[in-house]
C-alpha cells in the first residue's frame, strides 16, 4: 500500500512539473492555428514559406498551419460549432455572408491602423467581407475568368486573333471542332465548359438578368436570364462544338485543355500555374471573356483570411493577418502566380500587368461580377447546377429547366423557415 | 429497509446489474443517449453556428420532408439501389460459394481473390472505379473492344446511380459468400446421399436440399444488405463530391441527411430525416421477417 502511495505521489509530481514546464514556455511564445486548402503542393510549400519569414519577423508567435483538403467549409463550419476552429483562415467570399451574420467572426475594424492602407485593396474585393459597416476579413487574392486558347490550334485554322465577342467564339468552336484520328468520333471540342451556375452568373447578367429579387427570391427563369444561357445550349446541343469535362474523361475544364481536348477554356488564373507545371508543351495564351451581348462580362472570385471570434490569442492573430495581407507578406505569397495578388500596388510591384498571360485577368476585374450573394446562393448553385445539367444533356428545354430551378429553390427556402 | 435488502432477489439483482454496468455505460452513453437526442432535435429547429438554441416546432420537421422534392428523389434513388442491388449481391453470393464448395483446383486461392474487394476500404475502391469509369477509361474502352455502346458513366444522370450498383454489387458479394460457403459447409453430406439414392439429379438437390436448408442464411444475408444498401453514403459522397450529382441522380438519403446536417446546418430537419429513414428500414426489415416465416410455416 504505501509503495502504491509513493509511485502515485511521484507521478503527481510529475504531471505537475510537466505541465508546469508547458505554461511557462507558452508565456513567451503563443501559438496561432491557421487553416486553409491546397490547390497544389506548390502552393502549400509557398506559403509555409512566408509563415517562416513571419515567424523570423515575429519572434514571439508560432504558426500552427493545417491543410484541410476537402469539403473545406463543411469542416470548418462543424469545427466552430465544436469550438475546435482555427484561429485564423480562409473564407471564401461565397461563405462570407453566413459566417458574418452569425457572429462567429471577429470584426477587425478595431485592430486595423492606418499604415495598412486599406485603399490599396480594390473596393469589390473588401466590400466582399464587410457588413453592417464592420470588416470581417481582408483579402488575400482573387482570380477573375478569362479565355484560355491553344495557339497551335488556332494557328493550324489560321486564326490569328483571340474572339472577340461571344459570336465568335462560337464560329471558331465550331471550326476548333475536330476529329483527329477520324475515328467517327470527336476527340477535340472547340470549348470546353463547366455547367455551374458560378461560372455562368454573368451571362445572366449580361442581358440584365438577376438572380435573386429584393425580397431574396430566386428569379434566374427571366427571358433574359435564358438568353444569357442560349449560346451555351446551342454550343452543347445543336453544333456540339462544346464538351463539359466528363464528357472527354478530364475531371476539370483545365485538365481538359491541357490534355488537347478542348481548344478553349474560360477558366480562373489557377491555371496558369498548373498548366505550366503538369502539360509544359502546350503553347497557349489567354484573353479576356468574349463580349456578350455587348457587354464585356467576367466573374470574379476572392478569399480572405479572417479571425476566429474565439480565437484564444487574438493580437497574435492579427499580427498574422496583417503580415499576410499586408505589402511585404503579400508579395512573398503573390510571387507563385497561383491567384493574383489583392493589392494593387502589389499586383503593379510583381508586374502582374506586363506579363501578357494575366493582363485579361486583371482588365477582368474592372467589370467583372462577383460571386456572392446572400446566404441562400449556395441553395440556388444546387438547383441551378442540377437543373441546367439534366438542360444540357436534352432532358429538357432550358426555359422549363430554368423555371423549376427556380422553383424549387424558392420552394426549399420558404421550406425551411419555420 | 434491512428486509428489503436481505431479500436473495434484490441482492441477486443488484450484483447483475453491478457486472452490466460497464456495458451499460458505454452503450448508453454512445447509443441510447444519440438516439435520445436525436429524437428530442427532430422535434426543434436547432441553430448551432454562433451559439446553441432550439426551439420546439411541433411535427414541422416531419411534415417538411412531404413536401421537400429532393426526399424524395433521394428516397427513390435508394429504393431503386435497394431493389437492385439486393437480390443480385445474394444471387451472385449464392453462385459464388455454390462454385467454390466443389472440389476445384486453388479453391483456397479463390476464395481468399474473391474476398478482397471486401476487406478493401470503400474509399480506395471507389477512386479506383472512378477512373475505371472515366470516358476514356479500362470499362468503356473494354465495351468498346467488343463493339457494345459505351457510356459516360459518371457524368450521365441515367448511368450514374448504376455504375455505383455494379460497384457495391462486385465488392459486398464476396462477404455474404463467405456467410454461404459456411453454411453450406454446414449441411450434413447424408442428406445428400440419400437424395442421390433416390435418384435427384444435382439440380434437384439444389432446388430441394440446398435451398430451404440455407433459407436462415439467406434472411440473414438479405436483411443485412437491405440494411447496408439503405444506407449508402460514402460511395455516392465521392463519386459526386458529396453533391449528389449529376442532376441528383445518385442523392441517397444519407447523403441528403448529410448535406442537411453539415452543409445547410439545420440539425432538427436531418435528424428527422434519419429518424424516418430508420423508420422506413425498420418496416421492410419486418416485412421481409413475415415473409420469411409464412414460408416457414408452410
Amino acid at each position: 500500500m504505501k509503495q502504491i502511495l509513493s509511485r502515485c505521489l511521484i507521478l503527481l509530481s510529475l504531471i505537475l512539473f510537466l505541465t508546469g514546464c508547458s505554461r511557462s514556455i507558452a508565456s513567451d511564445i503563443s501559438t496561432v492555428t491557421l487553416s486553409g486548402w491546397q490547390s497544389s503542393p506548390e502552393e502549400k510549400q509557398l506559403l509555409e514559406q512566408v509563415l517562416r519569414e513571419f515567424e523570423e519577423s515575429h519572434p514571439g508567435i508560432k504558426v500552427k498551419f493545417e491543410v484541410i483538403t476537402d469539403q473545406y467549409m463543411d469542416v470548418i463550419k462543424t469545427r466552430l460549432i465544436g469550438d475546435a476552429a482555427p484561429d485564423v483562415f480562409y473564407v471564401d467570399a461565397l461563405d462570407a455572408p453566413l459566417l458574418m451574420s452569425h457572429g462567429v467572426l471577429e470584426p477587425l475594424d478595431d485592430y486595423i491602423t492606418e499604415d495598412l492602407d486599406l485603399d490599396d485593396f480594390a473596393p469589390h474585393l473588401s466590400e466582399a467581407f464587410q457588413s453592417d459597416g464592420k470588416t470581417y476579413g481582408l483579402p488575400k487574392d482573387f482570380t477573375t475568368l478569362a479565355l484560355f486558347y491553344n495557339k497551335k490550334y488556332f494557328d493550324q485554322l489560321s486564326i490569328s486573333n483571340p474572339p472577340q465577342t461571344w459570336e465568335e467564339l462560337e464560329d471558331y468552336a465550331k471550326k476548333l471542332t475536330r476529329d483527329t484520328t477520324h475515328n467517327g468520333r470527336v476527340d477535340r471540342y472547340g470549348l470546353g465548359m463547366t455547367p455551374e451556375l458560378s461560372r455562368h452568373y454573368f451571362m445572366i447578367k449580361a442581358f440584365g438578368g438577376e438572380l435573386v429579387d429584393q425580397k431574396g427570391e430566386a428569379v434566374f427563369a427571366t427571358r433574359q436570364s435564358l438568353s444569357g444561357l442560349t449560346p451555351l445550349m446551342d454550343m452543347y446541343r445543336q453544333n456540339h462544338s462544346a464538351a463539359l469535362a466528363s464528357d472527354v474523361g478530364a475531371s476539370s475544364g483545365s485538365e481538359m485543355f491541357g490534355q488537347g481536348k478542348a481548344a478553349m477554356v474560360i477558366e480562373g488564373s489557377y491555371a496558369i500555374p498548373y498548366l505550366q507545371q503538369t502539360f509544359p508543351k502546350i503553347e497557349f495564351a489567354t484573353a479576356e471573356v468574349p463580349s456578350i451581348g455587348n457587354h464585356k462580362g467576367s466573374m470574379v472570385y476572392t478569399v480572405a483570411y479572417v479571425m476566429n471570434k474565439q480565437a484564444k490569442n487574438k493580437e497574435a492573430a492579427w499580427e498574422l493577418i496583417s503580415y499576410l495581407t499586408g505589402k511585404e507578406g503579400m508579395k512573398a505569397w503573390a510571387n507563385g502566380g497561383l491567384a493574383i495578388p489583392a493589392r494593387k500596388s502589389v499586383i503593379s510591384e510583381l508586374g502582374y500587368e506586363q506579363n501578357p498571360l494575366y493582363t485579361p485577368f486583371i482588365a477582368g476585374a474592372d467589370y467583372a461580377t462577383i460571386w456572392q450573394e446572400d446566404e441562400k446562393l449556395p441553395i440556388f448553385m444546387t438547383h441551378f447546377d442540377n437543373q441546367f445539367l439534366s438542360a444540357l444533356l436534352g432532358e429538357q428545354s432550358l426555359k422549363s429547366a430554368m423555371k423549376k430551378a427556380q422553383q424549387t429553390a424558392n420552394k426549399e427556402i420558404k421550406a425551411s423557415n419555420y | 429497509m434491512k428486509r428489503f435488502w436481505q431479500k436473495a432477489k434484490v441482492r441477486e439483482a443488484i450484483s447483475g446489474y453491478l457486472f452490466m454496468a460497464p456495458t451499460i455505460l458505454v452503450l448508453g452513453t454512445f447509443l441510447i443517449a444519440p438516439i435520445i437526442y436525436a429524437i428530442f432535435l427532430s422535434f426543434h429547429k436547432v441553430e448551432i453556428l454562433g451559439g446553441l438554441s432550439y426551439r420546439f416546432v411541433e411535427l414541422k420537421n416531419f411534415l417538411r420532408t412531404f413536401e421537400d422534392e429532393r426526399v424524395w428523389i433521394a428516397l427513390k434513388n435508394t429504393i431503386e439501389y435497394v431493389i437492385i442491388v439486393v437480390p443480385c449481391q445474394t444471387i451472385l453470393a449464392l453462385i459464388l460459394a455454390l462454385v467454390l464448395n466443389k472440389e476445384i483446383q486453388g479453391k483456397k486461392w479463390f476464395r481468399i481473390i474473391f474476398f478482397l474487394p471486401t476487406v478493401t476500404s470503400s474509399a480506395v475502391l471507389t477512386l479506383i472505379f472512378i477512373w475505371i469509369y472515366n470516358s476514356n477509361g479500362l470499362l468503356n474502352g473494354l465495351l468498346d473492344f467488343f463493339g457494345l455502346p459505351t457510356y459516360n458513366w459518371l457524368g450521365d444522370p441515367s448511368v450514374a446511380l448504376k455504375s455505383i450498383m455494379i460497384m457495391n454489387i462486385w465488392s459486398t458479394a464476396p462477404f455474404f459468400m463467405v456467410i454461404y460457403l459456411a453454411a453450406l459447409q454446414d449441411i450434413p453430406r447424408s442428406v445428400y446421399e440419400a437424395a442421390k439414392l433416390d435418384g435427384a439429379n444435382e439440380f434437384d438437390q439444389f432446388i430441394n436440399i440446398t435451398v430451404p436448408l440455407l433459407k436462415p442464411v439467406t434472411f440473414f444475408v438479405m436483411v443485412m444488405g437491405i440494411i447496408g444498401t439503405f444506407q449508402l453514403f460514402d460511395q455516392s459522397y465521392i463519386f459526386s463530391g458529396g453533391t449528389g450529382g449529376p442532376n441528383n441522380s445518385t442523392l441517397t438519403v444519407v447523403l441528403l441527411i448529410y448535406q442537411y446536417a453539415f452543409r445547410s446546418l439545420d440539425m432538427g430537419y436531418a435528424a428527422a430525416l434519419a429518424l424516418m429513414l430508420a423508420g422506413v428500414i425498420l418496416v421492410t426489415t419486418l416485412i421481409q421477417r413475415g415473409f420469411f416465416r409464412e414460408e416457414k410455416a408452410n
